[in-house]
């Protein structure tokens, strides 16, 4: 079946590039290995676990950043619900490897600490994107498992 | 969070090879990383119960006592700090908690440490490190059996006995401990905490006996070299007692923080630090103020365990002297010093037997719980008054002196005089008698606590959870709450659950109708953490109360003892039987104050309180029983 070995050496290749992109790291791997028969879908699972979290998060973030666009003053942003929602979003993707997600996360929580609006509007913006990107990668890597597992029969 | 899943619902431990089975309960409020974990778990064939939500989480595991072995917390959660997870699993479970956070600055993973945390693992956590958990669950468990066997106390039978109350087990345990162990008369002086022998949980080694003056030696060690870095060998150093080896010092050491955990932890109501001021407490504390039950009970906003148990402490304490000694003092500011805990040194459970006098005393008081606010506001009264400690002195000056009655008395005593009865009759407040509740003097200004989980005052004198009100000694901050549960039993038994460290003796109880200032600085001094069982037989004494528990529970807190200050006053006792006899009976009741200045007769309804045949007893004569009651 060289449609299937095909597939198969596709998934493997683009894994690999999403780890060399530091899209993903090594917990992603520890990831893989607790799925077994018992839990075929485990990684999917957790991975969907992760987006409805961000997605959350995301949101909590911009209207807590947007909400003070009017003033744009740094009082009346309260970074500790800013530091905290990021917090989480950080904690979750490290937890799934979603490395570049984390890593921007990480600065974030800087500009919350050093209450710096624009920083924070920035990492923001960053941290979407990210987070985008991960997830559009992630979905690519899952469909192309369907894939293999379909042609597999 | 429901809590779900693998492992079943089988509280014990399955026939699977160890760690096999362990039985994990894991709570983070990140839903992807409890997935991770608990996948892992189920790799581990660990048996794992997951929940989003502290107060879900702590309640399951109230709920289901003994269903599990260890808990994994995550530190940063929306309802509930992790630490505080911590210190309530702590005290209330004695579990085994490790904590787990993205954070792994150094003072994270140190508060972690400070806050008792068995280990700390670093997001995200990886299978290898879960694997090795079961090592924290063998280790305290083995670590409490080696205690157990060093000091001869209760056997793990009795253990059980006691059910899954750890704290009542800790308690027991060193209650036993205490009990058990030869008097050593040489070194310590009269006024020492006689323990008895007879107590049925004495075993037969022989081990060391934390008197008080002992335990004061070791808590100003302990506050020399601070709490967190009070090692046993540099204690055992410090101390130079002779013959006292270093792993009696561990396992005192591991009694008091956990005690003070406990203190803290379980009396926290709001998020106030645990740890508390000791400044505060120091300056509030003063003089070895010597809590006056009493007073408190005369206040009659005291719920009569609390009273009762804050009896009991006193009870422990050898000094005869209402007025704290130097050496009180020391104790007690020693022990409030090192430890930031505020509340956990104020925690005092009082026995019932307390109780049962105020009840009948109060007959027509009244009964109310004290509301934490009354009972810090009047603490902080009290506590702010300056309590000089002045050694030997018969009384120890009340902080607040105004519009006190007890205080009044106090300063009677102070001059020595035998009269007490104006005050006890002048004692308006009503006492409030509680069947349940449990006083908890507390001490830390920001914080009130209300310690539910005391051991409970049971007929049985075993503690069991009980509200335990902690009166704020420093603050009337409205977030005193005190929590009077009820307890069961009215019995009059002294039971009270002995908390062994020095209750800051600025306890405010402003419910208690102004008399409460005349809670003297007495400084509960509690020992570790003691629960006391069942009534241990008490010594022969004679108890003039009649009282058949009650002497055990005397002798209890005597026992307990070690890490009372000398000279505090056990007004409980007094007023217990007092009450019992007659309220009539406490206007005669005088205090005898042991010290050396004043001595003052006593009324044949007391307690006998002749120095040396009594130290117990005489150390109640101290308080201000009288003020207590108040008819």
């Amino acid at each position: 079946m060289d449609g299937l070995v095909q597939l198969q050496k596709q998934l493997v290749d683009y894994t690999a590039s999403l780890f060399r992109e530091g899209f993903l790291d090594d917990q992603f791997n520890q990831l893989q290995q607790l799925q077994d028969e018992s839990n075929p879908e485990f990684v999917v699972e957790v991975v969907t676990l992760f987006f409805e979290d961000a997605e959350r998060l995301l949101n909590e973030l911009s209207k807590t950043l947007d909400s003070s666009f009017p003033n744009r003053g740094q009082a009346s942003i309260d970074f500790k619900k800013l530091d905290a929602h990021v917090h989480q979003l950080k904690g979750s993707s490290s937890s799934i490897g979603a490395q570049r997600v984390h890593s921007v996360c990480i600065s974030f929580r800087n500009s919350c600490e050093e209450q710096n609006v624009e920083g924070c509007l920035k990492n923001l913006q960053q941290v979407r994107h990210e987070y985008s990107l991960v997830k559009t990668k992630l979905e690519t890597l899952f469909r192309m498992e369907k894939q293999i597992l379909e042609a597999a029969g | 969070m429901a809590p779900s899943r693998s492992g079943g619902d089988a509280c014990k431990g399955g026939a699977v090879e160890f760690p096999a089975g362990l039985r994990v309960l894991v709570v983070d409020d990140d839903a992807t990383t409890l997935r991770i974990i608990e996948q892992m778990s189920i790799r581990c064939r660990y048996r794992v119960t997951t929940c989003t939500e502290a107060t879900v989480a702590l309640n399951l595991l109230r709920e289901r006592k003994g269903c599990f072995d260890v808990v994994l917390s995550d530190v940063h959660m929306p309802d509930m700090d992790g630490y505080k997870l911590l210190e309530h699993v702590g005290l209330e479970m004695d579990l085994p908690v490790i904590m787990m956070s993205g954070d792994s600055t150094t003072s994270a993973v140190m508060k972690g440490i400070r806050h008792g945390a068995c280990d700390y693992l670093i997001k995200p956590v990886r299978e290898e490190e879960l694997r090795n958990i079961w090592q924290h669950v063998v280790r305290k468990i083995w670590n409490e059996n080696k205690e157990h066997d060093n000091s001869g106390s209760m056997e793990d039978s009795d253990w059980n006995k006691r059910g899954n109350d750890d704290t009542e087990y800790t308690s027991v345990a060193d209650a036993a401990e205490l009990v058990k162990a030869p008097k050593k008369r040489s070194s310590l002086k009269e006024e020492d905490i006689e323990l008895e022998s007879d107590d049925p949980a004495t075993s037969k080694k022989p081990r060391v006996v934390w008197s008080v003056e002992l335990h004061q030696q070791f808590v100003s060690a302990v506050n020399q070299l601070g709490l967190d870095k009070a090692v046993p060998k540099r204690i055992l150093e410090l101390m130079n007692v002779p013959g006292l080896t270093r792993e009696n010092v561990a396992s005192h050491l591991q009694k008091f923080r956990l005690y003070l955990k406990r203190l803290s932890g379980v009396a926290q109501q709001h998020n106030g630090m645990l740890n508390a001021v000791p400044g505060i407490i120091e300056s509030k504390l003063g003089a070895t103020g010597r809590f006056d039950i009493q007073a408190l009970a005369a206040a009659g906003h005291v719920p009569p365990e609390t009273l009762a148990a804050l009896h009991a402490e006193l009870l422990g304490r050898p000094a005869a002297n209402i007025m704290s000694t130097v050496d009180q003092a020391t104790l007690l500011q020693a022990s409030i010093q090192g430890q930031k805990i505020s509340h956990a040194e104020h925690a005092v459970a009082y026995g019932q037997p307390l109780v049962k006098c105020l009840s009948n005393i109060g007959k027509n008081f009244p009964p109310s719980i004290i509301t934490a606010n009354d009972v810090s506001s009047a603490y902080g009264a009290w506590m702010s008054s300056n309590i000089t400690v002045r050694p030997n002195n018969s009384v120890e000056r009340v902080g607040t002196q105004n519009n006190n009655m007890l205080m009044d008395m106090l300063e009677h005593r102070q001059r020595q005089q035998p009269q007490q009865q104006p005050l006890i009759h002048d004692q308006s407040c009503s006492i409030n008698v509680q069947p349940s509740c449990l006083v908890v003097p507390s001490q830390s200004s920001d914080t009130l606590h209300a310690v539910n989980s005391c051991a409970s005052i049971n007929q049985d004198c075993s503690f069991g959870r009980n509200a335990i009100i902690d009166y704020s000694l420093l603050s009337q901050k409205s977030n005193n709450s005190i929590t009077a549960s009820q307890f069961p039993g009215g019995d009059t038994k002294a039971q009270g659950v002995l908390y062994g460290y020095t209750i800051p003796s600025t306890c405010s109880m402003s419910s208690i109708n102004g008399s409460i200032q005349q809670l003297q600085n007495s400084t509960l001094t509690f020992g570790s953490a003691r629960a006391l069982p069942s009534p241990l037989p008490m010594s022969d004494r004679q108890d003039p109360y009649g009282f058949k528990s009650g002497d055990s529970f005397d002798q209890v807190c005597l026992r307990n003892l070690g890490f009372v200050g000398k000279d505090t006053c056990i007004p409980n006792r007094f007023a217990q039987k007092e009450i019992e006899s007659s309220v009539s009976d406490f206007s005669q009741m005088k205090v005898n104050v042991d010290s050396s200045g004043n001595t003052l007769q006593e009324e044949p309804n007391f307690i006998n309180m002749q120095k040396g045949s009594r130290p117990i007893i005489e150390r109640y004569q101290s308080c201000d029983h009288s003020s207590v009651f108040t008819e």
